[in-house]
C-alpha cells in the first residue's frame, strides 16, 4: 500500500501534472501534422527531459505519444492525410465517413475507443507484464517471419475489391523497400550510386506523398468542384459512443487484446495492429460489403488497437530493455539516464516508480477525452477555412514535416515522385494503403527470412520447428488456403 | 488521367524485367544462403506476372476501355496551372530550398499556389507571409528543425 | 494586411543590420550532424554534448539526423559541409570501415579531427542458461563443430561483426566456424539470444547490460585491456582466451576538412572542458558508457591504428573491395 501511496504523490505532483499537460498539447499538434509522428515526438522530448526528475520525464513521453496517435486520426478523417502511419489503416474509411457528414462521430470513436484501447493495453501492463514479456522473448526470426506474412496477408483482405491491382501496388511497396544498403547483405541495390539513396527511401515521405500529396493534386485537378459536406448535427457525441460501445463490444476488446500483443513484440508496433485488427474486423464482419464506405466499425476496432499497443509496447521495455517499438527505444535511453534502470529489479526495488508509471498511462488515457474532443473541436473549424487556402498551407506543413524527418530535401523530391504516381495509380483503381504496407514490411519480411535461413543452414523446414512458428505458419497458410477450399466445397455441395 | 489495364501492365512487365535482370548482377555474400539478389527478383517477377495479367484484362475490356483518356482537368487552362503549380512548388523547394533558404522560398511557394487557386494577389501575398513565418517559427524555433537559411546565411535571427 | 506586411518587412531589415555588426565565432547556429538515428546511444550522446556545448558557446548548437545507408549518409553530411565551424557532427567506428567496402570514398583523413569522446569495447556474450562457461569453450566448439553456433550484433560487415572475425582471424578459427547473423542493431540481437534463435552476441557490455540484469544472458570476456567499468568481473580477451584482439566502437567529434584554426582551438577547448565536467561523467556512468578521450593529433592516431585493423579484419572476411 505504502508505495502506491508513494506513487500517488510522484505524479499529482503540479510539475508532473503541468508537464503533462504540455505534452499533451505538444502530443496532440505533432500528431496532426503530416510528417510528425509519435516517434519523432519523442525524440524531441528526449533534450527537455534531461532536466526533468524520472517520473516527469515519463509523464511527458507516455502523455505526448498517447496523444499524438489519437490526434493522427484527425486529418486523416478530415482530409484524407494521416498524421501518423498507425493511421493509415482506416483513413479511407474515416474519410469516407466525413464525407458522409460523419466526421465527428468517427473521430469521436477514434478518441474514446483509443483511451479503451490504451486503458486495457495498461492493465495488461499491470497485471501480466512479466508473463507477457517472456512471452515476447522466445520470438525470434522465424516466428517474426510468419507474423510479417500475416501482415501482408491482410493487405490483400483489405483491398478485396480488385484483389490484383492490391497485390500490384503491395509489391511495388515492396519493391520500394529493396533500395538502399539496409539489407541483411549490406549490399547497396538500386542506388545508382547515389549516397541518399543508399539510407533507402523513407516509409514517411512516401506516405505523405501518397496520401497528403497526391489529395493535394487531386484537388487542384478537381478545382472548381467544390468539397460537399452535409452537416449533420449528430447531438450528444458521447450517447453516439454508448451505442456504438454496445453494438461492438467484441470488436473493442478483440482489437484491444491483439494490440496488445502486438505491441508487445518488439519491433512490431501500433501501425501494424493497426492494419492487423482492421483487416480482421472486415473478415469476421457480418456486414463487410459496408467495408471502405465509410463504415464505423473498423475505426472501432483498429482505433482500439493502436493505443494498446502502445502501452504494450512498454512491457517488454520495462522488464528486459528490449523495446517493443521505435518509441519505447527511445524511453529506454532515457530510463537509464533517470536511474530508472529497465530489469526486474525495477519492479521489486523501487515499486512507486513503476506504480507511478501505471498511473501514468491511466491518466494519460484519461485526460485524452477531453482534449481530444476539444481538438476534435477545433479541427473541425479547419473544414470551414476555404480549400484555396487550406491546400497550400496544408502542403508546406507536407513539405517541412518530410524535411524534419531526415533533415534532407531529398525526402521532399521521394514525396513528390510518391504523390505524382499515387494520383496515377488511384485514378486507375489502384489502392495505395497497400504499398505503405508493403515498405513497412518488406525489409522485416527479407530481414526475418534470410536471417532464419542463415540459422538454419538453409533448411526450410526450421520454419515450423518450433512450436510457436509452426502455430503462425498454421495460421496463415491457413489464411491463403481455407477461403479458397471452402468456396470450393461449398460449390461442390451444391452442384 | 485513366490508362488502359494493358498500358500499366506492360509498364510494370518492363519494371519487372528490367529488375530480374539488374539483380543478376548482385554479388554473393559469403555465409549467406540466399544473395541480396532473390527478394528483387521474385518481388519483381510477381510485378510482372500481374502486369501480364493486366495486360490481358485490358485487352480483353478494350472495348470499354480506351488506351488513354486525359483528365478532364487537361483541358481547362486553370486545371494544368493547378496540377502544374503544385509539382512546381514542390520542385522548387527541392531545388532552391537549400540555397536561397526557407523564408524566401516558402511565401513565394505560398503565393503562387493561392493566386493559381484563386485568391486574390493582395490577400495572397498576406496570407501567405504570415503562413510561412508561423511554420518557421513552430518548426525552427520551438521543434529545432534546422530550415536551411540559404542567402539569409549571415542574418540568421 | 498591409500594416503586417510592413511590421515583417522593418523586423527583416533590422536583422539584417544586426547580423552584419558582430564578428568572433561562434556568431549564429552551429549544426551538429548525427548519421545515425534520434535515441539511439550516439544520438544521445551528442544530444548531452550539444547542449553542454550551446551554454558553454553562447549560440544554438542543433542536432540533426542524417541516418541511412549504415551511416554514410551521415559522415558524407559532416565532410561536405563548409568548413566555417557551424557545421560540425559526431563521427563513429563505421569511418574507418565503410571505405574498405568500396561504400565510399571518406576516411578518418576527409575530417578536422576534433576530438574522442567515448569508446565501449565489444563483449561477449551468451545465453544465461548456455553451457559454456568461458570463451576457450566456445571457440573449442566452434573449431570442433563448424558452422554450428551462430552469432549476432549487427548488421552484415558491421562493427560488432568485424569484432567476431577479428577475434576468429587472431585465434587462427576460419571464418566459417561461426556464421553471422546480421541483425538491426545489439537489442534485436540480444532479444534473439534470449529467444535461441543465436548462440552469441558480441555487442558491447552497456547495450547487452539489460538481459544481462535480468538474468537472461551472461558475458563471457569484453574485447579490451582492460576489464569494464560496468562488469569489473567479466575477464578480458587475453584472460579468457588468450587473445590480444581488442576492439571497440567508438564516438568522436569532428568538422569538415580544413576547418580555420582558430576555430578548431575553441571547439577543442570546448569539448575538453564538457568532457572533464562532472556531469558528462555522471551521464556516461548512468548509461555505463566507456570515458576516452584523444583529441586532435592523437584522435588522428587512435583512428589511423583502428582503420589499419580494420581493413586487415575486412580482408580477411572478403568484404574489402
Amino acid at each position: 500500500m505504502e508505495p502506491l501511496l508513494a506513487a500517488f504523490a510522484l505524479v499529482f505532483e503540479p510539475k508532473t501534472l503541468w508537464v503533462m499537460l504540455g505534452a499533451s498539447l505538444f502530443g496532440l499538434f505533432v500528431g496532426a501534422v503530416p510528417g510528425l509522428t509519435a516517434t519523432m515526438a519523442t525524440a524531441l522530448l528526449v533534450p527537455v527531459t534531461f532536466f526533468m526528475p524520472p517520473i516527469t520525464a515519463v509523464a511527458a513521453i507516455v502523455t505526448a505519444t498517447a496523444m499524438a496517435i489519437f490526434s493522427g486520426d484527425v486529418p486523416g478523417c478530415l482530409l484524407r492525410m494521416p498524421g501518423t502511419p498507425a493511421s493509415a489503416a482506416y483513413t479511407d474509411e474515416a474519410y469516407a465517413m466525413a464525407r458522409k457528414g460523419q466526421a465527428e462521430l468517427a473521430l469521436g470513436a477514434g478518441l474514446v475507443f483509443s483511451a479503451i484501447g490504451g486503458l486495457f493495453g495498461t492493465a495488461v501492463l499491470i497485471v501480466s507484464a512479466p508473463a507477457l514479456a517472456d512471452f515476447a522473448l522466445r520470438f525470434s526470426s522465424f516466428e517474426y517471419f510468419w507474423l510479417v506474412l500475416l501482415g501482408l496477408t491482410c493487405a490483400i483482405v483489405i483491398t478485396s475489391e480488385r484483389p490484383l491491382k492490391g497485390i500490384v501496388a503491395l509489391l511495388l511497396g515492396l519493391l520500394v523497400a529493396c533500395v538502399g544498403l539496409g539489407n541483411p547483405a549490406g549490399h547497396p541495390r538500386f542506388t545508382f550510386g547515389s549516397t541518399e539513396l543508399m539510407g533507402g527511401i523513407g516509409m514517411i515521405p512516401m506516405m505523405i506523398g501518397m496520401f497528403a500529396v497526391s489529395e493535394i493534386l487531386r484537388y487542384a485537378a478537381d478545382s472548381g468542384k467544390r468539397f460537399d459536406v452535409d452537416e449533420q448535427p449528430i447531438g450528444n457525441v458521447f450517447r453516439g459512443m454508448w451505442a456504438l460501445a454496445v453494438k461492438y463490444p467484441k470488436q473493442i476488446l478483440r482489437g484491444s487484446a491483439l494490440g496488445t500483443l502486438v505491441g508487445a513484440l518488439p519491433g512490431a508496433g501500433a501501425d501494424i495492429a493497426a492494419w492487423m485488427s482492421y483487416a480482421i474486423s472486415k473478415k469476421t464482419s457480418t456486414e463487410p460489403e459496408k467495408f471502405g464506405t465509410g463504415h464505423v466499425e473498423g475505426i472501432v476496432e483498429s482505433g482500439a488497437a493502436n493505443n494498446s499497443a502502445l502501452a504494450g509496447a512498454w512491457i517488454p521495455a520495462l522488464v528486459f530493455g528490449i523495446p517493443g517499438d521505435s518509441i519505447t527505444a527511445i524511453v529506454i535511453g532515457v530510463l537509464y539516464m533517470k536511474n530508472m534502470n529497465p530489469g526486474p529489479t525495477l519492479f521489486t526495488q523501487n515499486p512507486q516508480n513503476i506504480y507511478a508509471v501505471y498511473l501514468l498511462f491511466i491518466l494519460a488515457n484519461l485526460i485524452m477525452i477531453p482534449l481530444g474532443f476539444l481538438c476534435i473541436r477545433v479541427a473541425k473549424k479547419i473544414l470551414k477555412v476555404p480549400r484555396e487556402i487550406l491546400m497550400p498551407v496544408i502542403l508546406l506543413f507536407c513539405i517541412v514535416g518530410t524535411f524534419a524527418i531526415n533533415n534532407t530535401v531529398f525526402d521532399v523530391g521521394v514525396m513528390l515522385v510518391a504523390g505524382v504516381i499515387a494520383w496515377i495509380l488511384e485514378e486507375n483503381g489502384f489502392p495505395v494503403a497497400p504499398a505503405i504496407l508493403g515498405v513497412v514490411l518488406g525489409t522485416m519480411l527479407e530481414e526475418n527470412f534470410i536471417t532464419s535461413m542463415i540459422k538454419s543452414d538453409g533448411s526450410l523446414a526450421a520454419f515450423f520447428s518450433r512450436p510457436v512458428a509452426a502455430t503462425l505458419g498454421a495460421l496463415t497458410l491457413a489464411a491463403w488456403f481455407l477461403p479458397p477450399a471452402i468456396r470450393r466445397l461449398k460449390r461442390a455441395a451444391g452442384a | 488521367m485513366k490508362l488502359n489495364d494493358a498500358v500499366i501492365g506492360a509498364i510494370l512487365v518492363v519494371l519487372g524485367l528490367a529488375v530480374v535482370v539488374h539483380v543478376q548482377g548482385f554479388p554473393r555474400i559469403p555465409g549467406q544462403t540466399v544473395g541480396p539478389g532473390l527478394f528483387p527478383g521474385l518481388i519483381a517477377a510477381g510485378l510482372a506476372v500481374c502486369g501480364a495479367l493486366l495486360i490481358a484484362s485490358g485487352i480483353r475490356h478494350r472495348a470499354a476501355q480506351p488506351w488513354f483518356v486525359a483528365g478532364a482537368w487537361s483541358r481547362t487552362v486553370r486545371g494544368v496551372a493547378s496540377v502544374a503549380a503544385v509539382i512546381v512548388a514542390i520542385a522548387a523547394y527541392v531545388l532552391l530550398g537549400d540555397a536561397l533558404g526557407f523564408v524566401v522560398v516558402a511565401p513565394a511557394i505560398l503565393v503562387g499556389l493561392f493566386v493559381v487557386f484563386g485568391v486574390r494577389p493582395l490577400h495572397a501575398a498576406g496570407l501567405a507571409v504570415v503562413a510561412s513565418l508561423v511554420i518557421w517559427y513552430v518548426f525552427y524555433k520551438l521543434l529545432r528543425v534546422p530550415l536551411p537559411w540559404g542567402v539569409l546565411k549571415n542574418h540568421a535571427f | 494586411m498591409k500594416s503586417t506586411l510592413r511590421a515583417v518587412a522593418s523586423a527583416l531589415a533590422l536583422a539584417l543590420v544586426c547580423g552584419a555588426a558582430s564578428a568572433a565565432y561562434p556568431e549564429r547556429p552551429i549544426t551538429f550532424v548525427v548519421p545515425w538515428g534520434a535515441g539511439g546511444g550516439t544520438d544521445t550522446t551528442a544530444r548531452y554534448f550539444a547542449a553542454a556545448m550551446e551554454k558553454e558557446l553562447g549560440q544554438p548548437v542543433n542536432v540533426v539526423n542524417r541516418t541511412g545507408g549504415s551511416g554514410v549518409v551521415g559522415h558524407s553530411a559532416i565532410a561536405q559541409a563548409p568548413a566555417d565551424g557551424y557545421t560540425i557532427g559526431m563521427i563513429t567506428v563505421e569511418i574507418t570501415m565503410m571505405h574498405w567496402q568500396g561504400l565510399t570514398e571518406l576516411n578518418p583523413t576527409s575530417y578536422t579531427p576534433l576530438a574522442l569522446v567515448n569508446a565501449d569495447p565489444a563483449g561477449f556474450t551468451v545465453k544465461a542458461d548456455s553451457p559454456y562457461k568461458s570463451v576457450k569453450e566456445v571457440l573449442d566448439h566452434a573449431r570442433a563443430n563448424p558452422g554450428k553456433l551462430k552469432a549476432s550484433g549487427t548488421g552484415q560487415g558491421g562493427i560488432w561483426h568485424l569484432a567476431l572475425a577479428g577475434l576468429m582471424n587472431d585465434t587462427k578459427l576460419p571464418q566459417t566456424a561461426i556464421p553471422w547473423v546480421p541483425s538491426n542493431g545489439a537489442a534485436p540481437a540480444m532479444q534473439d539470444l534470449a529467444a535461441g534463435g543465436v548462440d552469441i552476441v558480441t555487442c558491447s557490455l552497456p547495450e547487452a547490460r539489460a538481459l544481462i540484469d535480468a538474468g537472461k544472458a551472461k558475458p563471457l570476456a569484453v574485447m579490451d585491456t582492460k576489464p569494464s567499468a560496468l562488469f569489473p568481473n567479466v575477464p578480458t580477451m587475453k584472460q579468457a582466451a588468450g587473445s590480444d584482439w581488442t576492439v571497440s566502437a567508438w564516438r568522436g567529434i569532428a568538422g569538415p576538412k580544413g576547418l580555420p584554426r582558430d576555430v578548431e582551438q575553441k571547439l577543442v577547448a570546448t569539448i575538453k572542458k564538457v568532457w572533464d565536467s562532472k556531469e558528462f561523467k555522471d551521464f556516461a556512468t548512468s548509461k555505463g558508457y566507456g570515458m576516452d578521450w584523444a583529441a586532435q593529433a592523437d584522435f588522428v592516431a587512435y583512428m589511423a591504428k583502428g582503420d589499419r585493423s580494420m581493413g586487415e579484419v575486412m580482408k580477411a572476411l572478403g568484404l574489402a573491395k
